[in-house]
């Protein structure tokens, strides 16, 4: 019986702090959508947040997306010629994965992992060691100080790293394709042609957008739910990554759905 | 000056502050005093709408402040100015940067009084050569007396301190409680200040306090408290005279 109730009681505790913590975060959406728009403008702390997000992190980017063509194209083919003994259509196919689901997905969960638990972690940190108190006393609205910036250049970053990596990702999709698998340049193009259109970049680029847009909310309500010491720190981190890579996820699903209606 | 009437905070289940009633009269140096985790940082942290209390009301200069909204708070906040327990400054700025960044936001002054102000807050604290160095590359106890003179630079008409000399050498924590104690007379500031440090306390202080689960259990000058039968302020003065 007490077995029941303790169960009971974790049970109602989790969904407590779920609730809690859904309402903070929309309640920190709300606010920053509002901060958004009040002067100044936080142009020099955007930038810099910019550099950090966008440039910084293109290497990486560009690096792991290499990878994940290759796999692309390199599964495509095989998987086709397994199943209709045919891989002519390969090009246009995996273009249209490239663009449609790799490119920004691949790319918001690695900005997530780099930019998202740098956010989490600089933002806990500044929450443990009273800088957010000491911005407040100063006449600073945190929101509008670290949020906004953050969530601006992330926004902007990710589409623009999502056009990037979508084209890094053709490219070498087109240099596999040519060397590994033996279709000529012209083949590759009209591939291309045939299977994907301008919206596909498009809704890529307001995929990235969203994943943008999501990576420093999550990032910064964990960093000021952050607990005292080093292990709050670390446990905000973690949760913002993890929490972030979830919702990338399932956003990627509803905007997919959605998406599919204008295709 | 500030009173808290019957000011009540909860932390979830837990009570901090209970029925908490105090009055600090203008230009006094009240030093609050007690065991960890008894309420005295949410004390001042709740009189600047850093925490908002539960129960009770809190008036400062006349003003009922307890159900302001943040940007009511600015001008509560323009009027008193806090130094944190830790020293809470802004990693990728200068330590003048740091000293003009209230100053820059608060009040519309031109370059070079914004100049002058920092540097003789600065030289208040007797840091006078480091102002072009980052946080990261001064000590710990040189950062706390830098999060004075950011504080000192308002010039507040009321200086909460918070646990100012925790963490520093019996050096700096002699010459941070001097300072305490000039600045508040130099200035005519009321000042507040939270502490573990009974003998700074009985050194400087005008009345002290001291807060025992969120209740006063005792109050008075200092030779009124060097007097006091009750145990916790008797355990506090056995470690002075150790």
């Amino acid at each position: 019986m007490i077995k029941g109730y303790a169960v009971l009681d974790f049970v109602g505790k989790s969904v407590m702090d779920s609730y809690q913590g859904v309402t903070q975060f929309i309640q920190l959406v709300v606010d920053s959508l509002a901060e958004g728009f009040r002067p100044p403008l936080r142009i020099r702390e955007t930038v810099q947040q910019l550099y950090f997000i966008a440039v910084q992190s293109l290497p990486i980017i560009l690096f792991c997306v290499c990878f994940a063509a290759m796999v692309t194209i390199l599964e495509s083919s095989f998987h086709m010629k397994l199943v209709i003994q045919n891989d002519s259509m390969v090009p246009g196919f995996a273009a249209m994965l490239i663009l449609r689901e790799l490119g920004a997905v691949v790319t918001a969960l690695l900005v997530t992992s780099r930019v998202g638990a740098g956010i989490a972690a600089e933002v806990g940190t500044m929450k443990i060691t009273e800088q957010i108190d000491a911005l407040r006393m100063l006449g600073i609205r945190p929101i509008h100080y670290i949020v906004v910036p953050r969530l601006i250049a992330s926004v902007i970053g990710l589409a623009i790293l999502t056009i990037i990596a979508n084209l890094v990702c053709l490219f070498v999709a087109f240099l596999v394709s040519e060397i590994y698998l033996g279709f000529t340049s012209g083949l590759f193009i009209t591939g291309l042609v045939r299977f994907i259109h301008f919206q596909d970049l498009v809704f890529s680029i307001i995929k990235g957008a969203c994943f943008g847009f999501v990576i420093p909310l999550v990032s910064c309500h964990f960093g000021f739910l952050c607990a005292s010491g080093a292990e709050g720190v670390g446990l905000a981190t973690t949760r913002s990554v993890v929490a972030s890579s979830v919702i990338i996820i399932i956003l990627d699903f509803v905007l997919s759905f959605v998406f599919s209606f204008f295709s | 000056m500030i009173q808290f009437e019957k000011v009540v905070k909860r932390f979830g289940p837990r009570t901090i502050l209970k029925e908490l009633t105090l009055h600090v009269p203008a230009g006094e140096i009240l030093f609050i005093l007690g065991t960890s985790g008894t309420g005295k940082s949410v004390l001042l942290k709740t009189l600047v709408g850093l925490l908002r209390p539960d129960e009770g009301e809190i008036w400062i200069d006349g003003q009922e402040v307890s159900k302001f909204s943040e940007i009511e708070y600015l001008g509560i906040r323009k009027k008193c100015g806090m130094v944190f327990q830790q020293p809470a400054l802004f990693d990728s700025l200068t330590v003048f940067e740091n000293v003009a960044f209230g100053l820059r936001r608060h009040y519309r002054l031109p370059e070079a009084e914004i100049v002058s102000r920092v540097h003789s807050s600065l030289a208040a604290v007797h840091l006078p050569d480091a102002s072009e160095k980052m946080p990261g590359e001064i000590s710990y106890g040189m950062q706390k007396r830098v999060s004075l003179a950011r504080t000192l630079a308002l010039r507040p008409q009321v200086l909460l301190f918070d646990e100012p000399t925790t963490g520093l050498d019996p050096i700096t924590t002699a010459s941070v409680n001097l300072l305490i104690e000039e600045l508040s007379r130099q200035f005519s500031t009321t000042s507040i200040v939270v502490s573990h440090d009974m003998t700074c306390a009985l050194s400087i202080a005008d009345r002290i306090i001291m807060l025992d689960q969120g209740r006063i259990v005792e109050e008075g000058s200092p030779d009124h408290m060097k007097r006091s039968q009750v145990p916790l302020v008797k355990e506090f003065l056995a470690e002075v005279v150790t």
